[in-house]
């Protein structure tokens, strides 16, 4: 139950994020400033902001839950399947997007390949960024009504108004710096919950002993390595192959919001040292979202539902000003994934379809005018339509299976068009449509073809191999 | 073939060595990077702008985790 001065601490937490993204409209005078700062982010900001967008408000929950369910495996996700990703985005593909002057990956699309590559990448990342974020509001309502009590659409309007207003007033500057101050509290909050969480364990060592005293259901709780036939989603050949050379690098290399903060950075090595920094940073981040999970396994075994976890921590061992401290991590967690979607969709839109399409050459101040105007059209929308979640439980996760889908084929597409000279633009539309048909004819045909739980790390492996043939032969 | 039968001879310990070898594959990678590249966009360098380092000590941290683990 929250307490008075948890209260305070929330409503301190969304008024200084206001401020601090209002103090940032004074920068913006042209569409540069807005859609990519001005090219002015130091690094240390940039690292931080990629980490903090990387979590959702519901991967505090479900990730737990994961790690109460399967263990320290998931925390591949954040380890190997980024560590060596964001290394390679770094030194190889990013300083590349950063020299070219691009605004987006599919303007770097329609550059090496042709301007249906652009479009269909456009349309494709536009639809499911507004559809994903009506989503996103709905599921972290939902989650915070469970912790809080809150109504569902009280967590979304406040959220809504806080993040539009500081999204629209300052544009990627204020998305970076507030993210900046998200992190902290997101670290803060989170950090707090799992000491206190390891304290009544006995440590480190306590826990491993207690989880490994539960029985053979337990037995793999600390082993980062499953073996590849495994009957969890996680084989290691599926990490490897699925994980770390498919969906990171098509994910630090291939997301829009994640090169757009890049491309923000106020030099080369700003841009190359933002990721190196985000690398050292993403090894902490299980430490956050796993170990509430492993924690629960000892102070509540038997749990039929994973995702219980962190409530049930949260009613255990948080006391009131700490319990308003972690709600604003959460709200920190939700704010920086919906400000980062926002702005990204907003540049898409603005620069991949009204320039291009719809209004050429016209004044750099309308083209900034159209920035804001389809931030504030696109939250509303999302906030809008956020309750069809409601109406189709499960889409929560469908609409992240899908988005999966996308990530092999885009990846092939970028990969040979800057390492391949021949590849041709043909070659380029086709590997990138069929790959994502592929996608859905594997997840479609899933339970016929593999015969692990869930083979979305297969089918990302697949995807990118079927779309790197396609491209290659055309 | 799709569900990689072909890796379940292997046992984890050898996987996680192939995990930790990619990770030395990428450090030498790195090492063998030319010196302008690594320094582009810095007017003063110095030996905190060498990016070498930053990439070492993420892949240290890592495959020790890797090893612990």
């Amino acid at each position: 139950m929250l307490m008075g001065i948890d209260y305070f601490i929330i409503i301190a937490y969304m008024i200084g994020m206001m401020g601090l993204g209002y103090y940032f409209k004074k920068f913006i005078t042209s569409s540069d400033d807005y859609f990519i700062a001005g090219k002015s982010l130091p690094f240390w900001a940039i690292a931080m902001s990629l980490i903090v967008s990387d979590i959702g408000a519901v991967d505090f929950v479900g990730t737990a839950g994961q790690a109460y369910r399967y263990g320290i495996v998931v925390a591949n996700f954040d380890w190997l399947g980024s560590v060596p990703g964001m290394i390679i985005a770094a030194f190889i593909f990013i300083p590349f997007y950063w020299r070219s002057g691009i605004y987006t990956i599919p303007e770097y699309l329609g550059r090496r390949y042709n301007q249906w590559a652009q479009l269909i990448a456009s349309i494709t990342w536009i639809l499911f960024y507004t559809f994903g974020l009506g989503v996103t509001f709905w599921a972290s309502g939902v989650m915070l009504n469970t912790l809080m009590g809150w109504p569902v659409w009280l967590s979304i309007v406040i959220t809504g108004i806080v993040v539009g207003f500081y999204t629209v007033s300052g544009g990627l500057s204020a998305v970076v710096m507030t993210d900046v101050v998200q992190m902290i509290i997101m670290f803060i909050g989170g950090g707090a919950m799992v000491f206190l969480g390891m304290n009544h364990v006995g440590g480190w060592e306590g826990l491993v002993d207690k989880v490994g005293a539960m029985g053979d259901q337990f037995s793999n709780h600390f082993e980062l390595v499953l073996p590849s036939d495994t009957d969890t989603p996680y084989p290691w050949t599926g990490i490897l192959f699925g994980l770390t050379f498919v969906m990171a690098n098509a994910y630090w290399i291939g997301n829009q919001s994640i090169v757009q903060r890049c491309l923000a950075a106020k030099s080369e090595w700003h841009a190359k040292a933002s990721l190196l920094l985000g690398a050292v940073l993403k090894m902490f981040i299980p430490v956050l979202i796993i170990f509430p999970g492993l924690i629960a396994v000892v102070t509540n075994p038997g749990l039929e539902n994973g995702d219980q976890a962190v409530p049930m921590l949260i009613r255990n061992f948080i006391p009131p000003g700490l319990l308003g401290l972690l709600f604003a991590a959460f709200f920190a967690a939700l704010m920086s994934t919906i400000d980062s979607t926002l702005n990204s969709t907003a540049t898409l839109w603005t620069n991949d379809i009204y320039r291009k399409y719809i209004k050429k050459d016209v004044s750099d101040k309308h083209y900034l005018k159209t920035g804001k105007v389809t931030t504030i059209v696109i939250l509303v929308l999302a906030m809008m339509t956020s309750p069809i979640t409601d109406t189709f439980p499960g889409i929560y996760v469908a609409i992240q299976t899908l988005l999966s889908f996308f990530q092999g084929p885009i990846f092939a597409v970028i990969l040979l068009g800057m390492l391949w000279k021949r590849t041709t633009q043909w070659g380029g539309l086709f590997g990138l449509t069929g790959g994502i048909i592929l996608s859905l004819l594997l997840y479609l045909f899933k339970e016929s073809i593999f015969t692990i739980k869930d083979p979305f790390l297969y089918v990302s492996w697949w995807s990118f191999v079927g779309a790197l043939i396609i491209t290659y032969f055309i | 073939m799709l569900n990689f039968d072909w890796a379940n001879g292997i046992s984890t310990d050898t996987a996680k060595g192939i995990i930790i070898g990619l990770f030395f594959v990428i450090g030498v990678a790195v090492l063998f990077l030319p010196k302008k590249y690594i320094y582009a966009g810095v007017e003063e360098p110095h030996w905190y702008h060498n990016l070498k380092l930053w990439a070492i000590t993420a892949l240290v941290i890592i495959a020790c985790t890797y090893l612990y683990f």
